[in-house]
């Protein structure tokens, strides 16, 4: 039955508040050493402490009340109540109208016990354990994935799905982020690069040149990390593609590029808010580091790079997950551009050779033949460099449907904001020239048979 | 023989962000760029003054402007990244000419569908049809015509405000390729549309039916034009060259060969007023006039190496625009550089 037992209910009232405050106090000792290493004085050295997430004590005590609240409300034989509020619009709306209107789609309810209906009753259950879970998380100063409360009862949960709504939900109704829950999403994102980082634990893992081991290098929690030593590194760069990371993490170039030592990051797509967190707390202590951005020409890679750079719509709640001063390196129009066919007859022979007069025919009589004789001797001129011997027309597509409408709501987006950065600008003429020349291109479209390495080096180097 | 033409003016810096669009009317020319105002330069006067800004026309910019080619050009109309057409006009409510330009009706085809999209299935429950892209202005000024991403051609009823007519191109399923480009005849009888797979179709707009589907060049066709005469259809795109087609037998006629074995893509098309030299555009920064009948490439101009979105022909005037200047033709082209630059036939060429 899913009535909280009585050894559940027991727990947060058996919790001594001394031990709370304790810690709280002890955390303040510990930031207090830390004062020198903030970021706003950077330390001399490339060891960098990680402060601890704040507002622990905020979710700890927001949860015992909520408890305290049910077990209140047990007691007084009424019913007992979770506040509990969605922050995904409702399946019938259109996520259009939401951001055209830039609000919002809020429901405020309650779930209560002994619920409507058999759903409600579920819910509440399900809820409460997580409430359960992730107090017991905050006490011990463990984290607890998503994946793994899931596990803890699969038939109560169903899917995983219905977690992970469950978490931000709940985390959103506190008006905390997920982290403060404790609650954290396995890791997706790799890294790889020349630095050390020192979690809490004492533990001390080398990122190394490469990739250990198959699966590469998982980014850790945040709040799992006490210090990062940086070393010498200059660069961080995010990459849309795991295929891409793997193929610059296994070839050392964090070690190699000729802009000097960097660390490379991909969360495989758009990005999931462990690994935005952890950039944009690797920014905020480290402002020295340059960070830039390499996605696909099209929609979705514009959207990653602003989801990296702002947060996403779904979770604007979560704090600390944001990046403004990622740069977009590439790619971009231009890239394409300059090396596939749409500009390559433009020759500097052919344009020093001057106006006119080529005479240039009509081929008679509907003859689909045509003449390339008489342009071979121009070929050279057209290559910009002579190591770009592929056809990378070739890895040009036209845009579907559905990338042309995805255009269409990011620049709504960009649009929508207040003022307009240059980045937004940027963003917005990238968008509009995808749209008029209808193509996108996959990252793979500026390297050198596989080979991205000399595109890198050179907008690296800042 | 080849013709020669100066750089009259350019008008720098005319738009903060790209222009994509232009479009005469005999004393001036409207452009559209990725920002949310639309301009108007006077092109009776040598130093093409700016006549009228029209502030936040098209929130997320405006990809198309078009006027009628030779009408009165009393009408504008243009077509944003969001989708929406708005109809301009400088007639006041009385009728007189002459004025501001403003605005007379705006739609979003996409979003409530006009008249067809009532009897259209919600399909799988995303706004119907595509989003508008080009559109083509009948020489009388009563009928817009406008493409959609997913193939399709309207044909609206500017006095009625409704969409009179649409041209399936897809299967049943709907689904067209990619309609990129637009024209009517001058007798608004014929509407061509040019599109992403390559095709180029012609319909018949008094008997609302498919009448040639012409190929030839396979690769996305970015402009077609009617020749004034109606005698013509000019198409080109990704191919790189011009296609000529017969309107009367819907034959291919020729095209041009290409100027080197990759072809810059060609972005506009235009007749002057008389369909003895076709103007065109390209990615690469080049502007060239062509004789079609002779099949010549008469002149290229390539004064900047930013892309070209837009070429346009000047109405002919009877007068010359300043003392000593002749009464030769004029064309404009704008693109990435931002400016527009005119261009005057040279005397005694």
């Amino acid at each position: 039955m899913p009535l909280p037992s009585s050894k559940r209910r027991q727990k947060p009232v058996a919790s001594p508040k001394s031990q709370i405050q304790g810690s709280a106090h002890t955390r303040v000792l510990r930031r207090r050493q830390r004062l020198p290493h903030s970021p706003h004085i950077p330390a001399p050295s490339s060891l960098v402490s990680i402060p601890p997430q704040d507002s622990y004590d905020g979710a700890l005590s927001q949860i015992e009340s909520l408890l305290e609240s049910i077990l209140d409300a047990v007691i007084n034989g009424t019913d007992l109540v979770i506040p509990y509020q969605t922050v995904r619009p409702s399946p019938g709306v259109p996520p259009v109208v939401s951001l055209e209107g830039g609000a919002r789609q809020m429901t405020t309810e309650v779930v209560k016990f002994p619920g409507r209906n058999i759903q409600e009753v579920k819910r509440f259950d399900a809820i409460f354990r997580i409430l359960e879970l992730s107090h017991e998380a905050l006490l011990t100063g463990n984290l607890i994935t998503k994946r793994n409360i899931y596990y803890q009862n699969t038939e109560l949960f169903r899917s995983q799905s219905v977690v992970d709504d469950m978490v931000d939900n709940l985390a959103f109704t506190l008006g905390v982020g997920r982290g403060d829950l404790n609650i954290v999403a396995a890791a997706r994102g790799l890294i790889a690069g020349p630095i050390d980082v020192m979690m809490r634990g004492g533990a001390t893992v080398q990122y190394g040149h490469g990739l250990s081991g198959g699966n590469g290098n998982l980014i850790p929690p945040i709040n799992s990390v006490d210090k990062v030593d940086f070393h010498n590194t200059r660069w961080l760069l995010v990459i849309e593609k795991e295929a891409t990371f793997r193929t610059l993490a296994n070839s050392g170039y964090s070690s190699t590029s000729r802009a000097g030592h960097g660390i490379l990051v991909t969360a495989k797509g758009f990005p999931d808010l462990a690994t935005r967190r952890f950039l944009s707390t690797l920014h905020s202590v480290r402002p020295q580091l340059n960070v830039f951005a390499l996605v696909d020409f099209d929609p979705h890679g514009v959207s990653i790079l602003r989801t990296y750079q702002y947060g996403s719509q779904r979770l604007d709640h979560e704090e600390n997950v944001t990046l403004p001063h990622l740069k977009w390196l590439g790619i971009r129009s231009s890239d394409i551009m300059s090396r596939s066919s749409i500009i390559m007859s433009h020759s500097l022979q052919d344009s020093q050779s001057g106006d006119s007069q080529t005479s240039q025919e009509f081929a008679s009589q509907g003859s689909l033949a045509y003449s390339f004789g008489g342009s071979d001797d121009e070929r050279p001129a057209k290559r910009p460099k002579s190591n770009y011997p592929r056809d990378s027309n070739e890895s040009v597509a036209p845009l579907t449907l559905d990338d042309r409408k995805k255009a269409v709501s990011v620049m709504k987006q960009i649009c929508g904001e207040k003022g307009f950065e240059s980045a937004g600008l940027e963003q917005m003429q990238e968008l509009q020239r995808m749209l008029m020349l209808n193509v996108k291109a996959e990252i793979q479209t500026v390297d050198n048979f596989g080979d991205i390495t000399d595109w890198l080096d050179e907008r690296l180097s800042v | 023989m080849s013709k020669q033409y100066l750089t009259a003016h350019t008008v720098d810096q005319a738009h903060p962000t790209e222009i994509f669009s232009l479009a005469p009317t005999p004393t001036s020319l409207f452009s559209a760029s990725g920002s949310s105002a639309l301009r108007i330069h006077t092109t009776t006067d040598p130093t093409f003054p700016l006549q009228q800004t029209i502030p936040n026309a098209h929130k997320l910019g405006c990809h198309h402007v078009c006027t009628a080619r030779g009408g009165a050009g009393h009408v504008a109309a243009t077509v944003g990244f969001g989708g929406e057409i708005k109809v301009w006009t400088c007639k006041d409510k009385d009728g007189n000419v002459g004025g501001e330009w403003t605005l007379q009706w705006e739609t979003t085809p996409s979003s409530n569908g006009g008249k067809n999209a009532a009897t259209n299935a919600p399909g799988r429950g995303r706004s119907v049809g595509g989003d508008v892209w080009a559109i083509a202005l009948s020489t009388d000024e009563g009928f817009l015509a406008c493409t959609t991403s997913d193939g399709r051609i309207h044909v609206w009823d500017l006095a009625g405000r409704e969409c009179i007519q649409t041209y399936e191109t897809g299967g049943s399923s709907g689904g067209g390729s990619f309609a990129m480009a637009v024209d009517l005849s001058r007798d608004g009888r014929l509407t061509a549309s040019g599109h992403e797979s390559g095709a180029v179709y012609v319909f018949n707009n008094d008997a609302g039916r498919l009448v040639y589907s012409l190929s030839g060049l396979a690769k996305p066709i970015r402009a077609v034009a009617f020749s004034p005469g109606g005698k013509l259809l000019a198409a080109a795109g990704n191919a790189g060259i011009i296609a000529l087609y017969s309107v009367d037998h819907g034959e291919h006629v020729g095209n041009t060969k290409p100027s080197s074995d990759r072809p810059a893509w060609i972005t506009s098309l235009d007749w002057n007023y008389t369909g003895d030299y076709l103007l065109s555009g390209a990615l690469d920064g080049r502007v060239k006039v062509w004789d079609p009948t002779r099949g010549i490439c008469l002149a290229t101009h390539s004064e900047t190496d930013g892309a070209l979105w837009s070429v346009r022909w000047l109405p002919r005037n009877e007068r010359a625009l300043a003392p000593g200047m002749s009464k030769g033709e004029m064309f404009c082209a704008a693109g990435a550089s931002r400016s527009i630059s005119f261009y005057r036939e040279a005397t005694g060429s």
